[in-house]
């Protein structure tokens, strides 16, 4: 079973991530990618307090969608190394395992949407000199939706188009619009 | 009147007799009391109800002691504590086995102190913020989910947290000055 990477040094998870036995994978790296992205919508906002009313409120949302994003860290691992496990020996609870497994990358998605909708309006109305960390957090946040849309749609191959997947796609899409409404925000 | 009075409200209805505002009194702070002593003090759940009894009983006999009406909450936390101290050390004289447990006091009840101005403060916000702020940061309902829920642009809500945000600093900041 996939350790709490949390806990890994940088270094480590960078080797866990490159070993040939199950460990991380796009998802861990995705939810990981998103959990940095909102670390630097909170620092921006945290340092525009002196231009802009709402950034210490921005800093709060931030702080809250990154302990969302590093709850999806593991867990989304462990799902989906038991989907695997019941593709390789052709269980009659694939298509269930194979759902849940793509509910976690689901929520990833969703967070992605949001880091890149906060990121958007902190690179607007923050402090000039750090808009272009928040306008990186909304591509990285961008980034990480994709990845995890993709995940999704893998992980439905086996049903038809499906509810999940849509969601998936417009929150992937709110992100794109998001990063680029923040890439135009200025230099 | 009494649930939307403030704490000096209150108290100077308790004295005045009016059961209701005894009523409020009780429901706006019992969870204060209990905190301290389940949290504070580490007390079983029988024990920190004893206690709870026994603080409101003191506070109803002993009202008309409090000099200043909305110094009633540090009072009750005083009293509380000087309560669940009054009875731990009775109970390890009793049973001496048993260790006396109190946790790094000051930090908890910081802690405690700052999570109920929180939540008084959040009862003073109005229904649409407390709603928002709720949704997003208790049950961690994304932008999107608000914005269905509520029937509104879900570009709008971080900038509506924030506003939200900002009305109940203010709140908790203008309390800070009134104490």
């Amino acid at each position: 079973m996939p350790g709490p990477y949390l806990e890994l040094t940088a270094d480590e998870f960078l080797d866990r991530l490159a070993a040939p036995e199950p460990g991380p994978g796009g998802s861990a790296v995705a939810a990981l990618t998103l959990a940095y992205a909102a670390g630097l919508v909170t620092m921006v906002a945290r340092r525009s307090r002196a231009s802009w009313d709402g950034a210490a409120g921005a800093a709060a949302q931030a702080q809250a969608l990154r302990r969302r994003a590093a709850q999806l860290v593991d867990p989304s691992a462990d799902v989906w190394a038991e989907a695997l496990a019941a593709l390789e020996s052709k269980s009659p609870e694939l298509e269930g395992k194979l759902r849940r497994s793509a509910e976690l990358p689901l929520q990833i998605a969703e967070v992605g949407a949001d880091v890149a909708r906060l990121a958007a309006l902190v690179a607007e109305r923050g402090d000039g000199t750090y808009r272009s960390d928040a306008a990186s957090a909304a591509v990285l946040a961008e980034a990480a939706a994709r990845v995890a849309e993709k995940l999704v749609a893998v992980n439905l191959t086996t049903g038809r188009t499906d509810e999940l997947r849509e969601r998936a796609r417009a929150s992937a899409e709110t992100a794109r619009a998001a990063a680029a409404k923040a890439l135009a925000s200025g230099p | 009147m009494a649930v939307n009075a403030t704490d000096a409200q209150l108290v100077r209805l308790c004295r005045a007799g009016d059961e209701r505002a005894w009523n409020e009194l009780v429901e706006r702070f019992s969870r204060y009391v209990y905190a301290i002593a389940t949290q504070g003090f580490q007390m079983r759940e029988h024990d920190a109800e004893d206690v709870f009894q026994e603080v409101f009983a003191r506070v109803y006999d002993r009202l008309d002691t409090l000099r200043d009406d909305s110094a009633i909450r540090p009072w009750i936390a005083q009293l509380t504590r000087r309560i669940c101290l009054d009875r731990l050390a009775a109970s390890s004289k009793e049973d001496p086995v048993d260790e006396v447990v109190v946790t790094d006091g000051e930090v908890v009840f910081a802690e405690l102190d700052e999570a109920f101005s929180v939540h008084e403060a959040l009862a003073e916000l109005t229904e649409p913020c407390r709603d928002v702020l709720d949704r997003f940061f208790a049950r961690d309902e994304s932008y999107r989910t608000i914005g269905e829920e509520l029937d509104l642009p879900a570009g709008t809500i971080a900038s509506r947290i924030s506003r939200c945000l900002g009305k109940l600093r203010e709140l908790l900041e203008g309390r800070k000055v009134d104490e």
